[in-house]
């Protein structure tokens, strides 16, 4: 049965069905409901929701909740997941699976409360210190954010990695009909055999990112980065709309890929044919997939709500093979899908350059 | 729907975060405009951050309502702000004024520091209830919000209002379902139904009267 939720309430209750028992965090704007949701829903499921006293206080929760092999999340926005960035690298070491979500607000520093996608440098290419990663995936609509949260967690056991979903206020506010999956047993996720639960029936175990020996420390980092390169080589994900013969392609993600795929409609009845590459995985980026899509277009045109942060991974994809222009609002505005065509319009004549 | 029927001057949605409380204030003022010259929309929402009467402000205005809600930049602010002119808007006699509470039993609270401008003026309260909202699902669960809410507000409730919904996707079916709960509630509480809302567009007669509803608060796709 289809219900109406807003964006950070569904995206709580799909990480319960998921079988997450365990939520630590701290409100802020514009996801507190998620917070909020997690207060009431999780006591009705035997689960524990624990308000911390700040988002430091938050990860740190996260790590030794997860040691326990159980899973995990918290959620924040921007200026709380700046505050977590030091647990996230500790965690990203320690080999930690958790959920992260970030509904991404306007930057930096305090900035406002209104949806932006400023914080995709800090969710793809690192944000706390160290060589370490974090799958990164961006819903565009509140279904696929809560068919997104079983893959986060799935992928998060898998690879004993990070995931973060990163959303932005839009996301978090809007309200959509959605519809769930089927509540999974919380005891029936996979075992893990490195959890601490004791040590009566098996060698003592360690959950650590500390090793004083160079040598040791480095064989670590080899090991993470073996497993970034399976998760590089498995689970890259996005979509394509109107790619086949389209005269210019729009890489955009999140809310910003929902306003282009109403673009594409005004364009059409203009006679232009936009088409949208869409990565969900924004970390691993569909590099391939779309230097595959440069071959066939003149200008692959970038679309954000920050100035030019996936630009550089759609340069890296795209290679030279096209012009890459782009386009952006920040501060929490949103442009339209009439300022998306008008931005594709000034490429196709030469006024907006990349 | 004839608003003037309910021989009131003040209307006062309250309700569950998310029950549809915006929507239906804005619809209410543009309606009242329709047949009397003064009508204000006093935004009192101190829940949501986004989708907001005042967001709309400016539409409202060239219908001739007016929007009362924090002055300049503080309208964007997710502070609990209430301007003092809202009080002379409740409590004027030449206005129909329609109030746009905020949701759960903390958005109710604002109610109950403007308890002497709301009793020194006839009003009607009604509860806005989606049964296909999280937390509204059953008898039990409504009886419940309802209970916190009018204490958290220290208001009587006058009418329940069945907005049962899952927005563009909406059909019949839904609102017969949610017509079912809100008729079990009224009966248990005894509070009439004041309408059930039906959003433009969609054919429906059911157990209750039906108000016709625009939606304003557009996304921008």
């Amino acid at each position: 049965m289809k219900m109406l939720f807003k964006g950070s309430e569904a995206i709580a209750e799909a990480a319960i069905r998921a079988g997450c028992r365990l939520y630590f965090g701290y409100p802020i704007t514009p996801q507190s409901e998620l917070t909020e949701y997690m207060s009431r829903r999780l006591p009705e499921v035997d689960g524990t929701f624990l308000q911390a006293e700040s988002e430091v206080a938050t990860v740190n929760m996260m790590y030794g909740a997860s040691c326990t092999g159980k899973r995990v999340m918290t959620s924040t926005s921007s200026p709380g997941f700046s505050l977590m960035m030091e647990g996230v690298s500790y965690m990203a070491g320690a080999e930690l699976p958790a959920v992260f979500v970030n509904v991404v607000r306007g930057g930096p520093g305090l900035g406002d409360i209104q949806p932006a996608q400023s914080d995709y440098f800090q969710a793809t290419k690192g944000g706390g210190h160290g060589d370490y990663r974090m799958i990164v995936l961006a819903p565009h609509t509140i279904q696929e954010s809560v068919d997104l949260m079983n893959l986060a967690f799935d992928l998060a056991d898998k690879y004993r990695m990070l995931v973060t979903i990163l959303a932005d206020g839009m996301l978090g506010q809007m309200m959509e009909p959605v519809e769930f999956p089927e509540m999974r047993d919380p005891n029936g996720v996979p075992k893990k055999d490195w959890a601490l639960t004791g040590a009566s029936d098996h060698e003592p175990r360690k959950v650590t990112s500390f090793n004083i020996d160079p040598y040791g420390l480095e064989e670590m980092n080899l090991r993470y980065q073996a497993t970034y390169k399976k998760v590089v080589e498995n689970e890259i994900r996005y979509e394509e709309v109107n790619t086949k013969d389209a005269d210019i392609i729009i890489a955009a993600y999140g809310t910003m890929a929902r306003i282009v795929k109403t673009t594409i409609h005004l364009a059409e009845k203009e006679g232009i044919k936009v088409g949208l590459f869409r990565p969900i995985t924004l970390w691993p980026f569909p590099y391939k997939q779309i230097n595959k899509l440069a071959d066939t277009v003149e200008n692959v045109l970038t679309v954000e709500m920050s100035y030019g942060q996936m630009l550089e991974d759609v340069k890296l994809g795209v290679n030279g093979k096209a012009k890459t222009p782009f386009y952006g609002r920040s501060g929490g505005v949103v442009p339209t899908p009439t300022e998306v065509l008008e931005a594709v319009k000034k490429v196709m004549v030469g006024d907006l350059n990349g | 729907m004839n608003f003037l029927n309910f021989k009131t001057r003040l209307f006062v949605y309250i309700g569950m975060f998310g029950s549809g409380k915006t929507e239906l204030a804005i619809n209410t003022a543009i309606d009242l405009r329709k047949q009397v010259s003064r009508v204000a929309l006093v935004d009192i929402d101190v829940i949501s951050p986004y989708f907001r009467s005042r967001d709309e402000r400016k539409f409202l205005k060239t219908k001739g309502i007016e929007v009362i809600a924090p002055p300049g930049v503080l309208s964007h602010a997710d502070l609990p702000i209430i301007t003092a002119q809202m009080s002379g808007y409740i409590s004027n006699p030449d206005y129909f004024t329609v109030a746009d509470v905020g949701g759960n039993e903390d958005g109710a609270t604002v109610l109950g520091s403007i308890k002497p401008f709301l009793d020194s003026t006839s009003k009607s309260v009604f509860f806005v209830i989606n049964t296909l909202r999280p937390f509204s699902t059953t008898l039990e669960e409504i009886v419940k919000n309802i209970q916190k809410i009018s204490k958290s507000g220290k208001i009587k409730i006058n009418y329940l209002v069945c907005n049962t919904n899952i927005g563009s996707e909406t059909n019949g079916d839904n609102i017969r379902k949610g017509e079912e709960i809100v008729r079990k509630v009224s009966e248990y509480l005894e509070i009439p139904v004041a309408f059930t809302v039906v959003k433009d567009g969609i054919e429906y007669s059911g157990k209750f009267p039906v108000f016709k509803l625009k939606r304003y608060l557009s996304n921008l796709w």
